[in-house]
């Protein structure tokens, strides 16, 4: 306590002393902070390679799910994410057309309800075939639900839906595997055994992430088409798109939606839901506890490489405190407390920390450069920056402190004694 | 422990008073006494030698009145403060503000040039850099290397060297300037030199406390102690070249 009170007195002018001292100590030795910054460089490579990684999937994450809509709820027989045994989700009754409409009646100016029916089928245009591609009943609404517009051509309007026609409005995927470069509009596919033609091109949506699924390999057709030539909803689920009208109404719309299934579904008060609703905060919830698990594991492992630095920091500093015991007695013979000998050498371990976290950092951010062009798109942000700058400097100060700690401690008669 | 407190002189004139001064150090399982009842006062403006062959005590007396050790039993006033059971941190301000060092050795910083050596007394008291400059320029004049203020301590001779010490034990302006050996290192003439200085020095009033194995250093003492066994053999004042 009293220790500490006495420290306050011109503790500014001993802080400058010390770092004067331990910069003075670091051009004295060039060679041998290098080397030993080279375990800290390699430990925040690591860190931020790690992190960027991280915010690369988050990224691509967000670019390919952005169709789904963050003001839009999914209603669907199925959780995006199932938490408990398949088997009471497949007990479930079907939602048919027949509650899609009537949910759309109910909420007739309060959101906008779009219907989707959905399965595989072959592709064929002349000789080229795709084998599986999802096929997806919709109406004129789609549009207005999903973000994704039309890049060529048109998207199904509610004539074709009124009408049923064979018509198809394609993906950017499934454009270059069928038709190349030529112009797709007006050709005929074959969707299973049926003609469809070809009526727009969707804009591209970004691809699959990580096996989920690719909005550009995927076909859309009027749902009323599709029901009449691959069989109704019998035996296939609809799912409902309830776009809010904004993303704040979107809680409300929600509520208002889970009451109005019940009342369709004729559910007691006491009955669970029999139906589910999906948003993409679901899946950004399941993905962020994914990613957060990778990140740990990446962390984990970039600290082994840290602490390997840590230890070489505190190798090269006990080395210096040993050097430098005659200074320090002549130090404290005029006068030095232990706290200013302790700074000096916290100084010079943080500056090593420092100076490898900067170096960590320059090859660090070309190696994210050459990711960013060839493997997936990553940056490094100033999170990252700050993080690697405060991460080194501490891995410097932890190891430099029992070192310093030693120096600080030494008796000034044996100091000045010391050869 | 204050036993004897009341037979101290008033601290008027008196810069260091000792009274019954024990040193015992323990070496392995042996007790080496050092010190075995050492009392002496040196008054303000005192020029005295300590004298003695090698195992005598006077490095250990040298290290208790430079505050640098603690006796282990007996009583030290210095300037009127009671040094024995001050900690560490008492006795680096003790250090810092009452006493100069000059070593044997020079005991110079080597990365450090001159006017940074002269300046880290001041550092370490937390004098503001604004007055630091003039104080340290003032000390470094004194010992006559005004133009040598930015070499570093290797481009400079043994005599220098041992002027720039000077200069950082007088820049605080201690109560004492504590010598040992100050011209061990040194060649004759240069000895000489750093002599004079030092006298200059006590004649501006400064207390001087020189330890020394060379009767011609010595006599440049106004009073010279002698040490053997860790007792004072003798304790008289000399012809004294500096009187």
């Amino acid at each position: 306590m009293a220790a500490k009170k006495r420290m306050n007195k011109g503790w500014k002018i001993d802080l400058e002393e010390s770092l004067r001292i331990a910069m003075s100590a670091l051009r004295a030795n060039k060679a041998r902070g290098v080397l030993t910054t080279l375990g800290i460089v390699i430990g925040i490579v690591a860190v931020i390679l790690t992190m960027t990684a991280a915010n690369g999937l988050q990224s691509t994450f967000r670019q390919s799910f952005s169709a789904v809509g963050s003001d839009v709820i999914y209603v669907s027989r199925f959780p995006w994410v199932m938490r408990d045994d398949f088997f009471v989700y497949r007990n479930r009754p079907r939602l048919d057309m027949r509650s899609a409409i009537d949910l759309e009646r109910r909420l007739r100016g309060r959101a906008i309800v779009n219907p989707t029916l959905g399965g595989r089928q072959d592709l064929k245009f002349r000789s080229e075939i795709m084998e599986g591609i999802s096929i997806v009943g919709t109406t004129e609404k789609q549009t207005i639900v999903a973000s994704a517009q039309p890049e060529f051509g048109r998207f199904i309007t509610e004539f074709d839906v009124t009408y049923k026609k064979n018509v198809c409005v394609i993906g950017t995927e499934v454009r270059d595997a069928l038709f190349g470069t030529a112009n797709p509009l007006n050709q005929e596919i074959k969707v299973g055994r049926v003609d469809f033609r070809v009526i727009g091109v969707m804009e591209k949506q970004g691809g699959s992430f990580m096996g989920g699924p690719n909005f550009d390999r995927q076909v859309f057709v009027p749902i009323s088409t599709y029901v009449k030539v691959f069989g109704g909803e019998r035996n296939r689920d609809v799912n409902l798109a309830v776009k809010a009208p904004s993303q704040e109404a979107l809680s409300d719309v929600e509520f208002t939606v889970v009451g109005e299934m019940r009342k369709i579904r004729q559910l007691r008060p006491s009955e669970p839901d029999n139906f589910s609703i999906n948003k993409l905060d679901t899946l950004v919830g399941t993905f962020n506890n994914v990613m957060g698990v990778v990140l740990l594991v990446g962390l984990l492992i970039t600290s082994v490489s840290l602490f390997v630095g840590g230890v070489g920091v505190m190798n090269v500093m006990f080395v210096s405190v040993t050097e430098r015991t005659r200074e320090i007695g002549i130090r404290k013979a005029i006068g030095a407390k232990p706290h200013s000998i302790m700074f000096q050498f916290l100084f010079e371990a943080a500056a090593i920390g420092l100076v490898g976290g900067l170096a960590g950092i320059a090859i660090a951010s070309v190696l994210t450069a050459v990711i960013n062009a060839l493997v997936m798109p990553a940056s490094v942000s100033v999170g990252i920056l700050v993080t690697a700058v405060v991460v080194s400097i501490a891995v410097g100060v932890v190891a430099g402190f029992v070192p310093a700690w030693k120096g600080a401690r030494l008796n000034p008669i044996d100091a000045l004694r010391y050869e | 422990m204050d036993r004897s407190s009341d037979n101290l002189p008033a601290a008027g004139d008196t810069a260091l008073s000792l009274r019954d001064v024990y040193k015992t150090y323990v070496v392995g399982t042996d007790e080496v006494h050092a010190l075995r009842g050492v009392s002496l006062d040196i008054r303000r403006n005192e020029y005295v030698a300590i004298m003695g062959p090698s195992g005598s005590g006077k490095s250990t007396l040298m290290n208790v009145i430079g505050c640098l050790d603690v006796p282990t039993s007996g009583t030290y006033s210095l300037e009127g403060q009671m040094v024995a059971n001050l900690d560490e941190y008492e006795l680096a301000d003790i250090r810092n503000q009452q006493i100069g060092f000059v070593f044997q050795t020079f005991n110079l910083i080597p990365r450090a040039n001159i006017f940074h050596n002269v300046e880290l007394p001041l550092i370490y008291a937390g004098v503001p850099r604004s007055q630091r400059r003039e104080r340290v320029e003032r000390a470094i004049e004194r010992v006559g290397l005004a133009n040598r203020v930015k070499h570093k301590p290797n481009e400079l001779s043994g005599g220098q060297r041992q002027r720039v010490a000077i200069a950082r034990a007088l820049v605080g302006e201690p109560s004492i300037i504590l010598a040992d050996e100050p011209t061990g290192n040194l060649d004759s003439k240069t000895g000489d030199e750093i002599m004079t200085l030092l006298d200059e020095l006590h004649r501006a009033g400064q207390t001087i406390i020189l330890v020394t194995h060379e009767d011609y250093i010595a006599e440049h003492a106004h009073r010279v102690i002698r040490l053997k066994d860790g007792v004072i053999e003798s304790d008289a004042p000399t012809a004294g070249r500096a009187v």
